[in-house]
């Protein structure tokens, strides 16, 4: 069995009295599209900026690729395309300025992809970032974070920046293409019907906790009541109703 | 304040407090109102907020919404600012120049102060058709009020007519920003660019030829100039004309001359203090603007390669801002006639020293200036890389009460005669600077090397770098201080003193602990 992309082992993280993650234990495999789902607050990007190494562990380890992120940051950063939930593109680059400089970092870019991206995204080359609306900023994203092909696709809230027609279509494809291609997807959420549409795997988390972490299918098997099979929705509000007077279960 | 306290508190009342010499005078005086006076400029033009380059107003297009007409969008902050600048002026006229008795105009420099702001606010607000056109405009706009308010000075203008020179400015610059908001607050921004088509149809194709970055290194040493290293040129290119227009003033006085030179050539390492303040920063209209945004976070960097950017920037930043200054002194000695003075002294001076070391000297004095600029912009990242509030403002109140204490301390050592005993003690003074350099630089040293932050190789590369450029200036110290008056090892512990090591060093550690917390 090949080494999972992402091994996180009881990873706990405390913001002064807050614990934000309390020993969060994780493994990705290969190829899989993850959905990491939970309330505003539950701890889903403290759990991906331990992935990127912008948070050093406080007890536990992160490993990505079988590297330590906080050690390697190249090693792990020239792999993972990110999409960052606070948009924080420089607001001052104009699009092509921000292609230009963004493929500097990747050997692998691959223009035609990254113009056939641009294209459908339909941003403008001479545009400055700062004039775009939320939705092209996070259209700009994408293509900087997809452009290279990266191992890992890591999407911290993307929805929040794009309409429904981008969300269910251009994304569920952008998706879908880098499983099929057999890169990795982790993406977070706490919109529980486009995880649905998108993801292999489904990790629910919880004040800080994992409450659930399993393909979807057999969520949904696991969960089918009188051969009815329940929303995630429905079962998210189940587990976290759940784990709010009773101890994880994972 | 301090001197307001000393006059009421220690000395007798009605003994004034001298301040006889220009030095004393600016740092007690001149410097707090200049400082403070930039703030409120930048504050109630709110161009702390803005893009100076841009071609939109820089006036905040949320308070189009309020409830306001467009004379009072534009008169309001006129009004605040003008207020502020009169008392600015009370201020300093209570608090600095009556504990020193000086004779100073009563009402004129408040309303010079005023005038400024309001046209600068004028400027700012107003939408142009090109980019950077605003910095055009206000450097030649507020550098003519400013020449015309010298010369009236130089010529002894009563204050009537100071007043009279002044006082319609303010209504002439509301109405202007009235203008100005009034075509910000539709959207109306002219565009000339379509006009330069053929200068564009060149920009694209220099933007072509760079298209590619050879390597990452190189495309963020780019992403730190673009974001961070135009500021300190522009800067003192605004800067310059209000000081080398003094020349035309100076005439053959050589003293004069000479002062406005030093201050020419002080400005860029004093622009760069300020300066220095956003180049840690990774983006300052972030919420968390100490923290270092995701998006540089993530780039696959190492934290030395990421510091390794901004000392490059910095590099260009003081080549850009260093080659202005010396163009713009050439050009205002030749053309304001000053020129014969400055070169009659080289030739005095050089007479007496010899030719070589009049040379060395020269070019010694430049470098100090150059690489004082540049040790400037970069000598405080180890603080600001640790995106650590707390710390960074703290070591803030640390560098003004060293500036506020300062003049008074060398002021008290001038007037107290004890110049001697300073200089008997400046050898230990400065082993003890050294040694406390030498520990910290092995700590950080090892702290890098622990870490993984710096490898073998640059760690021993840096550290041969540092012994050979110590070595190189102890040797030019000697060779042209050649005086049984000054040890030579002296000039070793200034020699290590001179040349950065400790702090610099530490800026990956600081980026480290910021990036990954």
């Amino acid at each position: 069995m090949s080494e999972p992309v992402i091994s996180v082992s009881e990873l706990t993280r405390r913001f002064d009295s807050k614990t934000a993650l309390d020993s969060v234990s994780l493994s990705m495999p290969h190829g899989a599209v993850y959905g990491l789902v939970g309330a505003n607050g539950a701890g889903k990007t403290t759990l991906i900026k331990h992935i990127l190494g912008l948070l050093r562990a406080q007890s536990g380890s992160v490993r990505v690729f079988g590297l330590d992120p906080v050690a390697d940051p190249v090693g792990v950063l020239s792999r993972i395309g990110y999409l960052s939930e606070e948009n924080d593109l420089p607001g001052w680059m104009r699009v092509d300025e921000l292609i230009r400089y963004s493929r500097a970092f990747y050997p692998a870019w691959d223009d035609a992809y990254a113009e056939e991206l641009r294209q459908s995204f339909a941003l403008e080359p001479a545009a400055k970032i700062k004039n775009l609306s939320k939705g092209q900023k996070a259209r700009a994203g994408m293509l900087i974070a997809l452009s290279y092909r990266p191992d890992l696709l890591v999407l911290d809230e993307p929805s929040s920046g794009l309409d429904p027609i981008v969300r269910r279509d251009i994304l569920g494809a952008i998706i879908r293409t880098i499983a099929h291609e057999g890169r990795t997807v982790l993406f977070s959420s706490h919109l529980l019907e486009e995880v649905e549409q998108v993801a292999d795997h489904v990790t629910m988390i919880d004040r800080g906790k994992i409450v659930l972490s399993a393909p979807l299918e057999d969520i949904r098997e696991s969960h089918r009541v009188d051969g009815r099979v329940p929303s995630l929705d429905e079962i998210f509000v189940a587990r976290v109703g759940m784990s709010a007077v009773a101890p994880s279960e994972e | 304040m301090v001197l307001a306290t000393i006059k009421i508190v220690v000395l007798a009342r009605g003994l004034p407090i001298y301040l006889d010499s220009p030095e004393s005078f600016g740092f007690v005086v001149m410097v707090p109102v200049t400082a403070t006076f930039t703030y409120l400029l930048a504050v109630f033009s709110f161009g702390l907020d803005g893009d100076l380059g841009a071609r939109r107003s820089m006036y905040p297009p949320r308070l189009f919404t309020r409830p306001l007409t467009t004379g009072e969008l534009a008169g309001l902050p006129m009004l605040y600012g003008t207020a502020a600048m009169f008392v600015l002026w009370l201020v300093t006229r209570l608090l600095a120049l009556w504990p020193t008795g000086s004779q100073v105009p009563s009402l004129w420099p408040a309303l010079m102060l005023a005038s400024l702001l309001a046209w600068t606010q004028a400027l700012m607000w107003m939408p142009y058709p090109l980019p950077g056109l605003r910095i055009i405009v206000a450097v030649l706009w507020l550098g003519t009020i400013d020449t015309i308010a010298i010369l009236a000075l130089h010529f002894n203008a009563r204050e009537s007519l100071m007043l009279g020179i002044l006082a319609p400015q303010i209504p002439l610059a509301y109405l202007v920003a009235r203008f100005a908001v009034a075509r910000a607050r539709r959207g109306d921004v002219p565009d000339w660019r379509g006009t330069l088509a053929r200068l564009t149809q060149v920009a694209d194709v220099a933007s072509q030829r760079r298209q590619d970055f050879r390597n990452p290194a190189r495309a963020q040493a780019w992403f730190e100039w673009r974001r961070h290293g135009r500021s300190l040129p522009v800067w003192v290119a605004v800067l310059l004309p209000f000081e080398l227009v003094l020349l035309w003033v100076a005439g053959d006085s050589t003293s004069l001359v000479f002062t406005i030179l030093l201050a020419v050539l002080l400005t860029p390492p004093f622009v760069a203090t300020f300066a220095a303040a956003s180049v840690s920063k990774s983006n300052p209209s972030a919420s968390d603007s100490y923290g270092v945004t995701p998006f540089i976070a993530t780039r696959p960097l190492t934290n030395a390669e990421l510091v390794a950017a901004k000392l490059k920037m910095a590099v260009w930043s003081t080549v850009a801002a260093w080659v202005l200054v010396l163009i713009a002194i050439a050009l205002a000695l030749e053309l304001s006639g000053t020129s014969a003075v400055v070169v009659e002294r080289w030739h005095r001076f050089s007479a007496v020293v010899g030719d070589p070391r009049a040379v060395v000297l020269l070019l010694l004095i430049l470098w100090g200036c150059i690489a004082s600029t540049w040790t400037q912009l970069v000598q405080s990242l180890y603080i600001g890389l640790t995106g650590r509030a707390a710390l960074i403002n703290g070591s803030v109140v640390l560098v003004l009460g060293f500036f506020v204490l300062f003049g008074p301390f060398a002021e008290w050592i001038v007037e107290t005669r004890r110049l001697g005993e300073i200089w008997s003690a400046l050898p230990l003074v400065f082993a003890v600077l050294v040694a406390l350099k030498m520990i910290a630089a092995v700590w950080i040293g090892v702290r890098l090397y622990d870490r993984r932050l710096l490898s073998d190789r640059a760690l021993v590369t840096g550290a041969a770098c540092w012994s050979v450029a110590v070595l190189a200036l102890y040797g030019l110290l000697v060779w042209l201080l050649d005086t049984p008056h000054i040890p030579h090892y002296l000039l070793m512990l200034l020699a290590i003193l001179s040349i950065p090591l400790a702090r610099l060093s530490a800026a990956p550690l600081a980026l480290a602990w910021n990036r990954h917390r």
